[in-house]
């Protein structure tokens, strides 16, 4: 049989993109090399609990705000999603909390009543976050004009944008102190990434009910109840291209898989590597995909907490040692900044039994272990591992004191497990470096020099839950026309 | 650097990543049609140049850039010193 889309990867992009290409009746194989479809919303179990290892929470999902139409064209609204908070996030820095209010007036009004001087700016800063969620889907229109937005957006570097909007540094750090969902970095780090980052939880924000594998099951049904296949431990090693077109996935077992189009949601260099003869990529797109630059990984800490000792909280902490929100992951030796986040209780006791503590981990804390694999690590990754878990906690009991003795187990995962997982070099945790000073070579399109190959992901444009669900749109109206893209999110 | 040398190795370093001949490298010709560029392959000449000579190109000056010799122009002048 030969299928009109393959894809290759069942990350949330790829899953996403076979779902809407499904729905448009499309017949539609999705190949995944694991033994679980999910790539980043994979979940894990241990001792009869389901652990998240990318997801956490969404924003947007309101009625009429920026994700609530595509997440109901992938039947994803009707999940148990629990709104946060009315101040859904809280900032600590040092001694100091800062709440994130919903609602872009809201949040701007609750700032500026710690920073008087600079209400003027929060206004204008919240603006702009109103305007990006606003006018996300610009780029299935050019010819609307508001393509000097994308590109004020993408050519401004969201670091120098927050210097010269805001003078009180510590104001720059509550803003950008729940960016841990995104990699700071003051020389490359776009406007656009930041704001879209940003913008779609203030309109309002949820937890799911469960493990982030809900997302992933709900997909995989609505692919399967269209006719598509989803199939789990199909590696693929090569994808042949004849006449400059790609005809076939071939996967380690032997089996051969053929198409008319694919769509690869796995990294472009990765993609490319695939395809062992072209005519259509030269050695120029190969080592520019090669040599495209990786956002840093996460190490999760896991926690399995006793029950009836922590009550749910409804909203999410993010605590920082200091003030240098920006660069103390680059600055220290111990972790100095920890997004703290507890699952909705699966029982109406009020007590939670998951707490997730992520932070930043660069590839050279993992480099000793690059050559090794899952389980098979060695000791002295056990013992980092286990520094790892005992700072992040430490830093978490700022703001939940005792949280050490309410702990029953813990499990970490660090970038190399999110490598071997999920093929993500160096395993970032958010795909290529997007760099405002190149944004022509590292905002990547869906396009590859074969035409009938596209990509997909947190790699192209943005990443995140909300920025990968838009990604998926964008990559399918390549196939579909931008119309009917239009069309299916306007209804 | 001189202009031979940097017609020498620009030529030379298109021939290796664009996999063409260097005898199709008339300084007249068209670097597009001679390249076979389109909008994609575009992106990676201007990454290619800013790899190898640390110069950015912007998107209003590709226009600038139409024959080789247009390209060797807008490299000697934008030369780092």
């Amino acid at each position: 049989m030969k299928y009109d889309v393959i894809v290759v990867g069942s990350g949330l992009g790829g899953l996403e993109c076979a779902h809407i290409l499904a729905r448009s009746g499309r017949s539609v194989l999705v190949l995944e090399k694991g033994a679980q479809a999910g790539g980043c919303m994979q979940s894990y179990c241990r001792k009869g609990m389901w652990y998240d290892t990318g997801f956490h929470y969404v924003g947007g999902l309101g009625e009429g705000q920026s994700l609530h139409s595509a997440f109901r064209c992938l039947g994803l609204l009707h999940l148990p999603w629990q709104r946060m908070d009315r101040h859904f996030d809280r900032v600590t820095i040092g001694n100091r909390t800062f709440p994130y209010a919903e609602g872009f007036d809201e949040f701007a009004r609750t700032l500026a009543d710690y920073f008087p001087a600079e209400r003027r700016s929060l206004q204008e800063y919240a603006g702009l976050l109103r305007r990006a969620g606003e006018e996300q889907w610009l780029a299935l229109d050019p010819a609307s004009g508001g393509l000097d937005f994308l590109s004020f957006m993408s050519d401004t570097g969201a670091y120098p944008y927050l210097k010269e909007k805001f003078s009180d540094p510590l104001l720059i750090d509550v803003l950008s102190g729940t960016s841990l969902k995104m990699e700071l970095r003051k020389e490359t780090l776009p406007l656009f990434t930041f704001v879209h980052g940003n913008s779609s939880f203030i309109e309002s924000s949820w937890r799911l009910k469960g493990d982030g594998a809900l997302i992933v099951r709900t997909l995989v049904d609505g692919i399967r109840e269209c006719g598509g296949e989803v199939i789990c431990r199909a590696e693929v090693e090569e994808l042949v291209e004849k006449e400059g077109r790609l005809v076939q996935a071939r996967c380690t077992d032997g089996r051969v898989f053929e198409g008319d189009v694919f769509v690869s949601d796995v990294h472009p260099a990765v993609t490319c590597d695939w395809v062992k003869q072209s005519g259509r990529i030269k050695k120029v797109f190969r080592n520019r995909m090669n040599r495209l630059e990786n956002t840093f990984g996460m190490c999760t800490v896991s926690l399995r907490i006793k029950p009836h000792s922590l009550p749910y909280f409804n909203c999410n902490r993010y605590v920082y040692r200091k003030s240098g929100v920006w660069t103390f992951y680059l600055e220290e030796d111990s972790v100095g900044g920890v997004l703290v986040s507890c699952r909705i209780p699966d029982d109406d006791s009020g007590y939670t039994r998951q707490v997730d503590l992520l932070t930043p981990m660069r590839w050279a804390q993992c480099d000793a272990w690059a050559s090794t694999t899952v389980g098979r690590r060695g000791e002295d990754y056990v013992r980092m591992k286990e520094r790892m878990a005992d700072e992040c906690v430490c830093l978490a009991e700022g703001v939940i004191p005792g949280l050490r003795e309410m702990v029953e187990e813990h499990y970490v995962s660090t970038p190399l497990t999110y490598r071997d997982y999920t093929s993500a070099p160096e395993g970032s945790a958010y795909g290529v470096r997007k760099d405002f000073n190149a944004p022509l070579l590292t905002m990547l399109s869906p396009h590859t020099p074969i035409p009938n190959l596209l990509l997909t992901g947190q790699n192209l444009m943005l990443h995140g839950l909300h920025g990968v669900t838009m990604t998926a749109f964008l990559t399918c109206a390549e196939i579909l026309g931008r119309e009917k893209i239009r069309k299916l999110i306007e209804n | 650097m001189t202009r031979e040398e940097i017609v020498e190795k620009v030529n030379s370093l298109l021939s290796e990543e664009f996999e063409v001949e260097q005898d199709a490298f008339e300084p007249e010709a068209n670097v597009k049609e001679t390249l076979s560029l389109d909008s994609l392959s575009l992106v990676d000449l201007v990454a290619i140049i800013q790899q190898t000579y640390k110069i950015k190109i912007p998107v209003a000056d590709l226009r600038q850039i139409q024959t080789f010799n247009n390209l060797y122009d807008y490299i000697e002048s934008h030369l780092p010193a």
